[in-house]
């Protein structure tokens, strides 16, 4: 931080400083403009932030915003983790059919609503950091602690996980465990957070009976309720900037979303069969699919599927990284399968791609989504033969599901 | 009283959660060494250039304004200097792509630059017709 001694560092609610009175304690300047001004470099004191985005009263109305988004973040993302590593006890519904959409919606726009937040927040309190002397007491150092677990975590998630929507990997690690470990000190650290700070955070939520004699210098930039209307205003322009990627009404007001129209069928793609490698398997003439259940194997061509009875659906394609289109699937209801294949629909079933590697090479539709009416094995997208892309010759398509567990390139379903 | 078992239960459950998220973390950062590296360098990362970089940028930025920007007009540029970095923030995983994926069809392949220009150019028309409108008012100038 630079700034002049003897001239208090003010922030954009100070007046400037507009004269060059040198502090009594400042050493004499000696030598050239360089060395004059290297010795006037000092970092602030906490006092000389004066601007009206520092009160407290400013602090805690960001941060309580700021802890609803986190909060809908955190049991959102549990919600997604657990319907990818679903624990015995974890039940996730075939319907509404939008319900992992909507999860996975409100899971990245709290996120990204907060980043304007997180940055709000921390200017608000930035003075603190410095705060002298560094630890008054153990107390205070357990605290002082935890907010750098705190404000580490916050931007680990932030970061990553705004980085991980525009699939911009900028670290070699696997994004899910370091993104869900990360997730638990987020949460653990607000709540030891807001136990350290409930009489501040209530003393600065408390509605002003008289109004309070203006305290702010009329040179400021923003006054404290100036600054609070900026940070809403910033938070709603960040939505609206990115939400179109799931929000259909904002589809074309959104400049930062990260899904277009341009996928084939109109349904964007996020592994193309030539990344998967299956470009040669999933056109092979001889290609068939295999229904495993207790009584045995069942074996259909492409064109024994379409002969069965086809069951058109309206579905979204959900992906974890929060865009979504729905778009209308025609194909042979898995139940269906599953009943011509001895099986009983209701228990869970694997599915398997054509892919030979990859992490979702494989998944396993759970019970209530193997008897859902519109659970399909889709053969058609948006009324045209399934694109390569999509999943030639056949996909996975079920209600309120992560996009990743929508197996593309099916060729085997074994009942469980 | 009824605040101090408040507190007490926040901070109790806070604990359990970032002893579970530490475990978890400790499993994470043992596992591969890479892990372990970058985790720790995304972890401190944020903290470090928040603190040491953006945070002072926007005392500068607000100096600045508060000494060359007319008292009628700070409010509006303020405002208007906020959602442009918003936004510019947000355009960055879209703009600049070091280690982006091949593009997907349909994802990542609008003309981000041209979008993130539109909405600065909306951003900025904003403050222009916000700034006209104060001085219009003149005198009394309202502060936002």
């Amino acid at each position: 931080m630079v700034h002049t001694a003897g001239q208090p560092m003010t922030t954009e609610g100070g007046k400037p400083p507009t004269n060059d009175t040198p502090s009594p304690t400042s050493p004499v300047p000696r030598g050239g403009r360089l060395a004059r001004l290297v010795d006037r470099l000092q970092p602030p004191r906490e006092e000389d932030f004066r601007s009206p985005a520092h009160h407290e009263r400013v602090t805690a109305r960001v941060g309580l915003w700021l802890g609803v988004a986190f909060a809908v973040c955190f049991v959102t993302g549990l919600i997604s983790h657990a319907i990818q590593k679903p624990p015995s006890w974890f039940y996730w519904p075939a319907s509404p059919v939008n319900l992992y959409r909507i999860n996975q919606g409100l899971h990245v726009i709290s996120g990204i609503a907060a980043i304007p937040l997180l940055l709000a927040k921390l200017w608000t309190v930035y003075p603190k950091l410095f705060g002298r002397p560094l630890v008054r007491s153990l107390h205070h150092a357990l605290e002082r602690a935890s907010i750098l677990v705190l404000s580490g975590a916050a931007f680990f998630e932030l970061a990553t996980g705004l980085f991980n929507i525009a699939q911009n990997y900028l670290w070699g690690f696997y994004f899910p465990s370091a993104h869900y470990a990360v997730a638990w000190l987020v949460a653990g650290s607000i709540l030891v957070h807001v136990a350290v700070k409930l009489p501040v955070i209530r003393r600065g939520l408390v509605r002003l009976t008289a109004p309070e004699a203006p305290a702010e210098p009329p040179s400021g930039v923003l006054s404290r309720r100036g600054f609070l209307r900026n940070t809403w205003l910033a938070t709603g322009v960040a939505v609206v900037a990115t939400a179109g990627a799931t929000v259909p009404l904002l589809r074309n007001v959104s400049p930062l979303s990260w899904r277009s129209d341009r996928g084939p069928q109109g349904v964007p793609v996020n592994r193309t069969a030539r990344a998967a490698g299956v470009t040669d398997l999933a056109r092979d003439p001889e290609w068939r699919l295999a229904v495993v259940t207790r009584r045995g194997t069942t074996r259909w061509s492409l064109a024994e599927l379409t002969a069965l009875p086809q069951t058109t659906a309206e579905l979204p394609i959900a992906c974890v990284e929060g865009w979504s289109q729905s778009a209308t699937w025609t194909g042979v209801r898995i139940a269906d399968l599953i009943r011509l294949a001895g099986g009983t629909p209701g228990t869970p079933v694997r599915v398997e791609s054509l892919e030979r590697k990859g992490t979702y090479r494989t998944s396993t539709l759970p019970g209530p989504h193997t008897e859902a009416p519109d659970t399909l094995l889709a053969l058609h997208l948006n009324g045209e033969p399934l694109d390569l892309d999509h999943g030639f010759p056949c996909r996975v398509i079920a209600p309120s599901r992560p996009g990743v567990l929508q197996t593309k390139w099916v060729h085997r379903l074994e009942v469980r | 009283m009824g605040q101090r078992i408040t507190r007490a239960a926040l901070a109790v459950v806070g604990l359990a959660l970032l002893a579970y998220g530490g475990l978890l973390a400790w499993e994470f950062a043992t596992s591969r060494t890479i892990n372990a590296v970058q985790g720790i360098a995304w972890f401190v990362g944020g903290p470090v250039v928040h603190d040491g970089l953006v945070a002072p940028l926007v005392g500068v930025l607000g100096l600045l304004i508060a000494r060359f920007v007319p008292a009628t007009w700070r409010a509006p540029v303020a405002v208007g200097v906020v959602l442009s970095a918003v936004l510019t923030l947000l355009a960055i995983p879209l703009l600049w792509r070091p280690f982006g994926v091949a593009t997907n069809p349909g994802l990542h392949d609008r003309d981000y630059a041209a979008g993130l220009a539109i909405a600065l150019g909306v951003v900025w028309l904003g403050v222009l017709v916000s700034g006209i409108t104060r001085r219009l008012r003149g005198g009394a100038t309202p502060r936002v």
